[in-house]
């Protein structure tokens, strides 16, 4: 039992760590670029301009009522033909090439994140009490200054609740990728069910590895909320 | 337009896949369903191992990839094939959809228990304190005051559930069930043919669509008396 | 053209009006707030007066007429916005309090104060530090400097609120309603520290309801009576001797 696991050619420890690896790049490769999206996103649905407004509204109206995993194919194929028909233009002689599933992976996985995160984000721009607003105009802070010094810092206590249940699902949906071709934990786990026929034991322990992520990652965003909270009395 | 050009040709398969999504998501819903309630109520004051249980067990589902979940249970049974054959279960594990409704049914349960859990510990307690005095026994007071109420405060949350458990359902596409994903998955790797997808995104959300209007229907239904004074 | 602004007129509000949509909450209001003046204005709810207070420093913005702070005069019309920076400049010059407090949770006492001087006029921090510290010690909160908001009573809060209109170093400073949502025992503590800062000269304008401190520590009361002037003068003159009924119906049904 214990060998199945070992680290080395007979067991497959080091496969499914490398695994792990590729799941955690892609979690926090996906996180930045998904907020930043996220961000924009939320800009549009507050903005004055009702055309901007509609984008972003139908933004994520449409990707949260999308499956994940149908965003994950339509990205992985459309870039893919797309890639090919620019290249098949450009170096017609050569064949066909796979767009990099790890890049289609962050993208498609951060396009559905911005979405739950610009509802996020638009819930806590509206959660900031307006007394806090007000009392930056009155000692004649910019708007600049009042989104960077007041807004932005309540934000996150606001939003901060809501961004650590889409990291969670952020971290969970990282398995759709397996499904295209990336070497993720997922995979790692199923080449070795493939070679030792043991599926339930080696599914298992990548669930409990799953299991394991989020409760570390539950206990950490505990700690922020607690630091963001600071200043606030308890209920 | 490819779009619309397609659309004849791959609309009856497409619909044929819908069907199945329904179908799944219904089972693994209504399952849940019935199996939440007598799980919140142990949840919420349940004795302690009960609630230590659950806990352990929402924590779990939480927690993991719903993919890993179907994997464990569609692959993994493969494990136990001779044990499940004298049990006479074999038959039941080798359809993969069969493991689809069932672990959608325990991942949504999870959920729903948590969502209805809360629900039952917002009800006030004067009310049910009101239903003591007038001598009510406690299932009475469950079935009159306690559920009703926690039902309508949690009803939108169970509706938000029940979508995400829609567009999760297209995951039983990768162990082989034709629902509307695989349906799709399985025309676009015969033609290449790209606005398959769109076509397949259009009815996922016409299905959103549908469920939230017939959903905001009933919540009207249950929240009648919470009309406005002045129309009553 | 602008009039001329007096040297020592601190505050010149002229012919203040403001529509919410077809209703007219403001129909023409001035005010000339001069050197230590202690103006109040008092009204009933309604009558426009935090509106008023508001317009002043471009909470609200004015449907038309004109403000005049520091030198800089503003003039509206047909309630367009005006020069952002220009505003933002101008509020600096005057302080302002509220009724909620509606200091920072996000950060300690001291950092409330300090915000302003380091974020806005860009003053060296340590030399706003000094500031914040002296000031805080003055509405006699200086051990509390490092506590966040939530954990100071009502009464504290509102004091650091004051602590932090006076680090802005304003050439007045604006109170809307300063000790409404103070719990009644709270209220003294809030009242002493506005009455030590009338007597130390410092040009204020307050909408209160505390007829005591409008009638003992102000230089001058102006009464609002659905958004027009009732009633204006010297406050022993108008508490003893009434020119409007609606004037005189309104401190009758306070005392």
């Amino acid at each position: 039992m214990m060998e199945l696991f070992s680290y080395g050619p007979l067991g497959w420890g080091d496969e499914i760590l490398a695994g792990l690896w590729v799941t955690m790049r892609l979690a926090l490769t996906t996180l930045p670029v998904g907020l930043l999206l996220g961000f924009a996103v939320a800009a549009l649905s507050l903005s004055h301009i009702p055309a901007l407004r509609a984008i972003g509204v139908g933004y994520t109206t449409l990707m949260r009522g999308l499956p994940e995993i149908l965003t994950l194919f339509i990205v992985y194929n459309g870039l893919g033909l797309g890639l090919n028909r620019v290249m098949a233009w450009i170096a017609p002689e050569a064949g066909p090439v796979d767009f990099p599933p790890f890049a289609a992976g962050v993208i498609a996985l951060a396009l559905v994140f911005a979405a739950f995160a610009a509802e996020v984000l638009r819930g806590a721009f509206q959660a900031v009490p307006e007394g806090q607003i007000l009392a930056g105009r009155a000692i004649g802070m910019s708007a600049r200054k009042i989104f960077w010094r007041i807004k932005l810092p309540l934000l996150w206590r606001y939003a901060l609740p809501g961004m650590g249940n889409l990291w969670l699902n952020l971290l969970k949906d990282t398995a759709l990728v397996s499904v295209i071709a990336l070497d993720d934990l997922m995979r790692a786990t199923k080449v070795a069910v493939g070679v030792t026929k043991q599926p339930f034991t080696f599914y298992l322990v990548a669930c409990l590895i799953y299991w394991l992520m989020c409760l570390l990652s539950e206990l950490v965003l505990a700690r922020l909320e607690r630091r963001a909270n600071r200043g606030l009395r308890r209920a | 337009m490819a779009f619309l050009d397609t659309l004849a040709t791959n609309l009856p398969k497409l619909l044929d896949g819908t069907a199945t999504t329904l179908a799944l998501t219904g089972l693994g819903a209504a399952i849940a369903a019935a199996a939440s309630p007598g799980l919140a109520l142990l949840r919420a004051n349940g004795p302690l191992p009960a609630q230590l249980a659950l806990r352990a067990y929402i924590s779990f589902v939480r927690g993991t990839p719903l993919l890993a979940q179907l994997f464990l249970v569609f692959y993994g049974s493969g494990q136990f094939r001779a044990e499940l054959t004298t049990l006479g279960l074999w038959g039941f594990f080798r359809d993969p959809f069969n493991c689809a409704v069932l672990v959608f049914a325990v991942n949504s349960c999870a959920y729903q228990t948590e969502i209805l859990r809360g629900g039952i510990q917002a009800v006030p307690l004067g009310e049910v304190e009101a239903a003591r005095a007038v001598g009510m026994s406690r299932p009475t007071i469950l079935r009159r005051v306690v559920f009703p109420h926690a039902y309508r405060i949690a009803w939108p949350a169970l509706g938000n559930e029940i979508i995400l458990l829609m567009k999760a359902s297209a995951l039983a596409s990768i162990v082989t069930v034709f629902d509307l994903m695989g349906r799709t998955r399985q025309i676009f790797s015969r033609s290449f043919e790209f606005s398959v997808y769109f076509q397949a995104a259009v009815l996922y959300l016409i299905i959103t669509a549908c469920f939230v209007y017939l959903w905001r229907f009933a919540e009207r239904r249950l929240s009648r008396h919470m009309a406005a004074p002045g129309r009553a | 053209m602008q009039p001329q602004t007096p040297q020592d007129l601190v505050v010149h509000a002229q012919d203040i009006r403001k529509s919410f949509g077809t209703h007219e909450v403001l129909k023409g209001i001035s005010l000339q707030a001069r050197n230590h003046d202690v103006i109040s204005i008092l009204g009933a709810s309604g009558s426009g007066k935090s509106t008023f207070l508001r317009c002043l420093n471009f909470l609200e913005i004015p449907s038309s007429g004109s403000v005049a702070v520091h030198g800089e005069t503003i003039a509206f019309s047909n309630g367009r916005i005006g020069d952002q920076r220009q505003i933002e400049r101008m509020r600096q010059h005057l302080g302002m309090v509220f009724q909620q407090f509606n200091l920072w949770t996000h950060r300690t006492v001291l950092e409330n104060v300090m915000e302003g001087p380091v974020q806005v006029k860009q003053k060296p921090k340590a030399e706003a530090r000094d500031q914040a510290e002296a000031l805080l010690a003055r509405v006699g909160l200086a051990e509390r400097m490092h506590h966040y908001p939530s954990q100071l009573s009502g009464g504290q809060q509102q004091r650091v609120a004051i602590a932090r209109a006076l680090a802005m170093e304003p050439d007045a400073i604006l109170f809307d309603e300063p000790t409404s949502a103070l719990d009644p025992e709270l209220v003294g503590e809030v009242l002493k520290v506005m009455q030590d800062l009338a007597a130390e000269g410092r040009t204020m304008i307050v909408v209160t309801h505390e007829m005591a401190f409008a009638r003992e520590v102000s230089t001058e009361v102006v009464f609002l009576h659905q958004g027009l002037v009732a009633e204006q003068g010297p406050p022993e003159k108008l508490f003893n001797n009434p020119e409007s009924e609606v004037f005189a119906r309104f401190i009758s049904k306070i005392r």
